[in-house]
């Protein structure tokens, strides 16, 4: 099974209704000439990459800019329309004085299989004592966090707040969370890669694209900005496949994937083995 | 007169030719035109028109053929951060592609009819999907 960590859904026709919505989307998720698709168009671009699953991330900006980019709702809403194909994560701002009761809503009456938060856009630093309940309620749910990390291609998103070793002091103190790093946290993957070494609960995923193509930027961070073994001989079963649809194709992402030169086995868990573990707590 | 319809293609695959003469045929014949020039124009830069013979063997001819002419895996320049976008493009073979087949095929037309060959195919082709494609028929005559 393929399974892809990061896709923002926020350009679905389903989801698109309203078009002031789609504007907002476009100015603050940064993606300024994305077109509205279907779902249906969705589900055939997932055939055509190979990927039997979607992680869809939705982002809770209410206290900045007074709205979310995709909320929880409408992640649960493309759930129900593809339920074999999508895996719906919840989103909560941090700052906000509710965001509990959200959080435990999202898992509760929602149904949502995770949390995702973007320190960048929603200004905190993860080990803010502020985010101690949400972390707690995951920990509560058996429900992995996804920390969106690294440099941040959308606009205002301050990279002071996305530096990989400020996850240190989550993995301490919650070491029965499972965490992935989107991202790789690039530029910063070798400290992502030293985290992982020491980490168990901490995993890391490929969806980054900031230079060069798909491949080209996969050999370059998986050939030299870390050594050519390390994921065969050590990280691989902490590294998970991700995309970043719509930002770029999953077609090619997994392509890039692909390319590498790694054993086939490390690719299998690369590509979805890894993600069950983090998504399910299965074993491998 | 000048007749204008637009026609929608939803496209499967990475690479693909989609045969639509039997569209074309239905616009021409609801134009009404008799005598004149038919126009069939795709609306992005990384599909392409192109006329044929409609046969399985030779499409996947043509494929190889344009995916030898432009591979995959080179240094394409358009693989870069575009600011404009948010995103980085990474389509460069879908634009190139497109070059070669061109963006368009035109007919006459005569007594109402499209004055098709003995082989000939009209192709949408399909670079850089699966996406939602439109395409312009445009019938000019009397």
């Amino acid at each position: 099974m393929v399974i892809d960590m990061c896709v923002h859904p926020g350009f679905l026709k389903e989801i698109c209704g309203d078009e002031e919505r789609v504007l907002f989307r476009r100015k603050h998720f940064g993606l300024y000439k994305q077109s509205v698709w279907p779902v249906e168009l969705f589900i055939k671009q997932l055939d055509a990459a190979g990927i039997d699953k979607a992680v869809l991330i939705p982002e809770d900006l209410t206290v900045r800019c007074g709205d979310s980019i995709v909320s929880n709702e409408e992640i649960k809403t493309l759930c129900e329309l593809m339920p074999d194909r999508a895996v719906g994560f919840a989103s909560v701002d941090p700052n906000r004085a509710d965001a509990s009761e959200v959080l435990e809503d999202a898992f509760t009456r929602l149904g949502l299989a995770g949390l995702v938060l973007n320190p960048s856009t929603q200004r905190f630093y993860p080990g803010d004592e502020k985010l101690a309940p949400l972390y707690e309620c995951c920990i509560r749910h058996d429900k992995p966090l996804i920390l969106q990390m690294g440099v941040s291609l959308q606009p205002d998103a301050p990279a002071k707040y996305a530096k990989p070793l400020l996850c240190e002091d989550v993995l301490l103190s919650y070491p029965q969370l499972r965490v992935c790093v989107s991202h790789f946290g690039w530029p910063w993957v070798t400290d992502v890669a030293a985290l992982l070494l020491k980490y168990e609960n901490l995993y890391a995923d490929t969806a980054m694209l900031y230079y060069d193509s798909p491949k080209e930027f996969m050999h370059y961070v998986f050939e030299e900005q870390m050594g050519r073994h390390w994921a065969d001989r050590t990280l691989h079963s902490k590294i998970l496949f991700g995309s970043g649809y719509p930002r770029i194709e999953q077609k090619r992402m997994r392509q890039a994937v692909e390319s590498l030169e790694l054993r086939d086995s490390t690719k299998q868990k690369i590509l979805g083995d890894n993600a069950r573990q983090f998504l399910y707590g299965e074993a491998e | 007169m000048v007749k204008i319809k637009h026609i929608q293609v939803m496209t499967d695959d990475h690479f693909q030719f989609v045969r639509i003469s039997e569209q074309v045929k239905e616009a021409v014949a609801e134009s009404g035109i008799k005598n004149g020039m038919l126009f069939v124009v795709t609306a992005h830069t990384t599909t392409g028109i192109t006329v044929n013979e409609g046969l399985s063997c030779l499409e996947s001819d043509m494929q190889t053929t344009l995916e030898n002419l432009v591979p995959d895996d080179y240094p394409y320049v358009h693989a870069h951060w575009l600011p404009s976008y948010g995103r980085t493009s990474a389509n460069a073979t879908g634009h190139l592609r497109a070059m070669l087949t061109g963006n368009h095929c035109v007919f006459p037309i005569e007594d109402g009819k499209i004055l098709f060959g003995a082989a000939q195919e009209i192709y949408f082709a399909e670079f850089d999907g699966p996406q939602n494609r439109r395409i312009t028929i445009e019938v000019m005559g009397e």
